[in-house]
C-alpha cells in the first residue's frame, strides 16, 4: 500500500505543478470573459501564438525564452489592444453572434499564418533548464514544471493586486459590473475592453512561454489548450483568481493521473471527459454560484 | 376564366428548370470537374443549410457539426467493413448521428448562448482521440493511425453519388422552408424574439432546441456519409476536422445568416472560393478566415440581407412577380 502510494507521488506532485501552468493559460480567458462576457476561441491559438513568438526570439535573436518576454508581453499587449479595438469592439455592435464568428475568424486566420511561417513541424523551446530535474528523497521532478507553478502564484499574485489597486484595474472591473453606470461615471468602458484583452493577451504572451518550455507544440495546439483553459474557467467558476488555480490544479491531476493508470495517449481525452461531466453536472463551476 | 398563379411561380418554374438541369448534367456527359464542384455544392449546401438553422434561427452557434459528419462517415465505413451495402452505412450514420445529438444534448444545452459554442467545440475534438485510440473492425494499420477504407463503393458511379448529393442538397432547401413554415418554426421564432416570453405561454424551449438539434444533427450526417462514399476512405483528422465547421459558416456568413437565400448564394461562393484557393493549400483556410472577419465585420446582414436592403432586391423581386403586378 505505502509503495503503491509512493508511486502515486509524481504523478500526482507533477499534476499539481501543471496545474499552475493550466491557471495561467486560463487566467487571459477568464479575464476577457469576466470583463466582455465573450469566450474568445481564439485564446487557444494566441497562447501558442506566444510560444511561437518565444521560439522566434530564441532562434533568431538567441534570447533566453523567459527574458524575451520584454518583447514577447508589449507584441501581444499592442495585438490585443488592436483586436479589441478594431475588431470586437465593433463587432459588439453588431449582433450578438458576430463577435464569436469573428473570434473563431481569429482562430483560424492565427493558427494558419502560425503554420505558414513556422511549418506544421512540432517545435518547442529547449533551454538548458527546460530538461533539467531536481529531486526531493524519491521524488524526481521536471524542474520547469517548479517554474510553472511558481510564475502561476506570481502572476496570479500581481494580477488581483492590480485588479484590486490601480485604477484602470477598478475601472476594468467597474465597465464589467455595470457599463452604463461606468460611462457615467465618465469611464471609456471600450477602452477599457481594449485594455483587458490587452492585459488578457500580456499574460498570454507569459502562458505561451512557460508551455512552450513545458510541452511542444504545433499550430494546431491551439484547441486542445483553449479547452484545458474552458476548462479550468469552468471548473473554478467565473471571475474568480483562485477558483481558477484550483481548477488548473484539478485538470493537471486529471491528465497526469489518467496518463499513469492509462497511459499517456488518453490523457487529453481524461480532460475532454471531465469538462464534459462538468458541464452536464454543474455548468456553473464547482465554485461558482 | 382567370387563371390564378401563386406569387413567385416564375421563380418556382426558374428553380424546378434549374435542378432537372442540373439532374440531367451526368446524363447529357457534363465534363467531371463540373459534377464534382456541383456535387461538394450540394453536400456543402445541405451543411451550410443546418448550420443556419442552428444558429441563425435557433441561437445555437454549433462548432460541433464535423462531429456529425466524422460519425456518419465511420458508421459508413464500418457498415461497408461489416459487409453491408453503402446506402445501409448512409442510414446507419443518419441515425447514429442522431442518437449522438441526442446524448450530447443534455450536457450542451445546460449551456446557454455563448457557453454552447465552447462546449461543441470540445466534441469533435474529443471523438478524434477516440477514433484514433478505437479500432472496432479490421485490424491494426502499419504505423498506427485508424483509417478505413470504405468497401464496396468503387463499383458506384459519380453520377450515382452526385444524385444523392442533389437529393440531400435540396431536400434541405425544402427542409429548412417546411421547418420554418411549421409550429417548430413558430417556437423557433418566439424563442429568439424573447425566450422567456415563449417559455411563459406554454413554448418548450428545451425540446424545440433539441429537435433543431437533431434534424441538424442528422442532415449534416447524411451530407457527410454521401461525402465519405464519394472519398473511398476515412481517417480521423480530416474527418473530425474544423474545416468542415468554417466552410459552414463561411457559406452561411457571407450568403446571409437568417435568410433562406443565403446558404444557397454562400455556398456558391464557398465552393468557387475552394477550388480558387485550392491550388494554394497553405493560405486556403487563411485568407477564408479572413474573408469570414470582414465580411463579419462589413456586411454581417450577408449578400442576401443586403441586398435586401438596396434598389436589386427590389428590381429582382419586380421581376419575378411581374405577373401580379402587370393584372388589375
Amino acid at each position: 500500500m505505502i509503495e503503491y502510494l509512493a508511486d502515486l507521488t509524481t504523478p500526482i506532485s507533477m499534476g499539481i505543478l501543471l496545474g499552475g501552468l493550466y491557471a495561467v493559460i486560463a487566467l487571459g480567458l477568464s479575464l476577457v470573459f469576466g470583463v466582455m462576457k465573450l469566450i474568445n476561441v481564439a485564446h487557444g491559438d494566441l497562447v501558442i501564438l506566444g510560444s511561437y513568438l518565444a521560439y522566434a526570439i530564441l532562434t533568431i535573436l538567441g534570447m533566453d525564452p523567459i527574458i524575451g518576454l520584454v518583447i514577447g508581453v508589449p507584441v501581444l499587449f499592442v495585438l490585443g489592444f488592436g483586436i479589441q479595438k478594431y475588431l470586437l469592439n465593433r463587432a459588439f455592435h453588431v449582433s450578438m453572434e458576430a463577435p464569436l464568428i469573428i473570434a473563431f475568424g481569429l482562430s483560424i486566420i492565427i493558427q494558419n499564418l502560425v503554420q505558414l511561417i513556422w511549418s506544421p513541424l512540432s517545435r518547442g523551446l529547449t533551454t538548458s533548464y527546460s530538461l533539467a530535474s531536481i529531486g526531493a528523497g524519491p521524488l524526481h521532478l521536471p524542474l520547469i514544471y517548479v517554474i510553472d507553478f511558481a510564475v502561476a502564484l506570481l502572476v496570479m499574485l500581481i494580477l488581483s493586486q492590480f485588479m484590486k489597486r490601480t485604477y484602470l484595474g477598478k475601472a476594468i472591473n467597474a465597465s464589467s459590473q455595470d457599463s452604463r453606470a461606468a460611462q457615467l461615471m465618465g469611464i471609456n468602458t471600450e477602452r477599457m475592453y481594449a485594455f483587458a484583452f490587452a492585459i488578457s493577451m500580456a499574460i498570454t504572451a507569459i502562458a505561451g512561454v512557460f508551455l512552450g518550455l513545458t510541452f511542444p507544440f504545433t499550430p494546431q495546439s491551439g484547441v486542445s489548450f483553449l479547452v484545458i483553459a474552458f476548462g479550468v474557467v469552468i471548473l473554478g467558476g467565473l471571475g474568480s483568481i483562485l477558483g481558477t488555480f484550483v481548477g488548473g490544479i484539478i485538470l493537471g491531476l486529471a491528465q497526469t493521473l489518467s496518463a499513469y493508470y492509462f497511459g499517456a495517449a488518453t490523457q487529453m481525452l481524461a480532460v475532454y471527459v471531465i469538462v464534459f461531466i462538468i458541464l452536464a453536472v454543474r455548468p456553473q463551476g464547482i465554485f461558482g454560484r | 376564366m382567370k387563371l390564378t398563379l401563386p406569387r413567385l411561380s416564375r421563380g418556382l418554374i426558374i428553380a424546378v428548370v434549374l435542378i432537372v438541369v442540373l439532374a440531367l448534367l451526368p446524363v447529357i456527359g457534363a465534363p467531371k470537374s463540373w459534377l464534382l464542384y456541383i456535387f461538394l455544392f450540394f453536400l456543402y449546401l445541405a451543411m451550410a443549410n443546418m448550420w443556419n438553422l442552428l444558429a441563425g434561427y435557433s441561437g445555437l452557434i454549433s462548432l460541433c457539426q464535423a462531429a456529425f459528419i466524422g460519425l456518419a462517415g465511420y458508421t459508413l465505413a464500418i457498415t461497408t467493413w461489416l459487409g453491408y451495402p453503402f446506402y445501409v452505412g448512409i442510414l446507419g450514420g443518419a441515425i447514429v448521428c442522431g442518437i449522438f445529438a441526442l446524448l450530447i444534448s443534455y450536457p450542451v444545452f445546460r449551456l446557454a448562448g455563448i457557453y454552447f459554442a465552447i462546449g461543441t467545440l470540445v466534441v469533435p475534438e474529443a471523438l478524434r482521440m477516440v477514433f484514433f485510440l478505437w479500432r472496432p473492425v479490421g485490424g491494426e494499420l502499419h504505423g498506427g493511425g485508424a483509417g478505413y477504407m470504405v468497401k464496396g463503393v468503387t463499383a458506384i458511379s459519380m453520377s450515382e453519388i452526385y444524385w444523392f448529393a442533389l437529393i440531400i442538397g435540396i431536400g434541405s432547401v425544402i427542409l429548412m422552408r417546411m421547418i420554418l413554415r411549421s409550429k417548430l418554426g413558430l417556437g423557433l421564432a418566439a424563442i429568439r424574439d424573447n425566450t422567456d416570453t415563449a417559455a411563459s405561454s406554454g413554448v418548450d424551449v428545451f425540446r424545440i432546441k433539441l429537435n433543431v438539434f437533431i434534424i441538424g444533427a442528422v442532415v449534416t450526417g447524411l451530407a457527410g456519409a454521401i461525402f465519405y462514399v464519394y472519398q473511398g476512405y476515412i481517417e480521423p483528422i480530416s474527418a473530425y476536422n474544423i474545416r468542415w465547421t468554417m466552410t459552414m459558416i463561411l457559406a452561411t456568413v457571407i450568403g446571409g445568416l437568417r435568410t433562406i437565400e443565403g446558404p444557397i448564394i454562400g455556398t456558391i461562393i464557398a465552393v468557387f472560393l475552394h477550388f480558387l484557393l485550392a491550388r494554394y493549400a497553405g493560405i486556403s483556410l487563411l485568407v477564408q478566415g479572413v474573408i469570414l472577419v470582414m465580411v463579419m465585420l462589413l456586411v454581417p446582414q450577408g449578400i442576401v440581407g443586403y441586398t435586401r436592403e438596396t434598389r436589386i432586391y427590389r428590381k429582382l423581386s419586380q421581376l419575378f412577380s411581374w405577373r401580379r403586378g402587370n393584372s388589375p
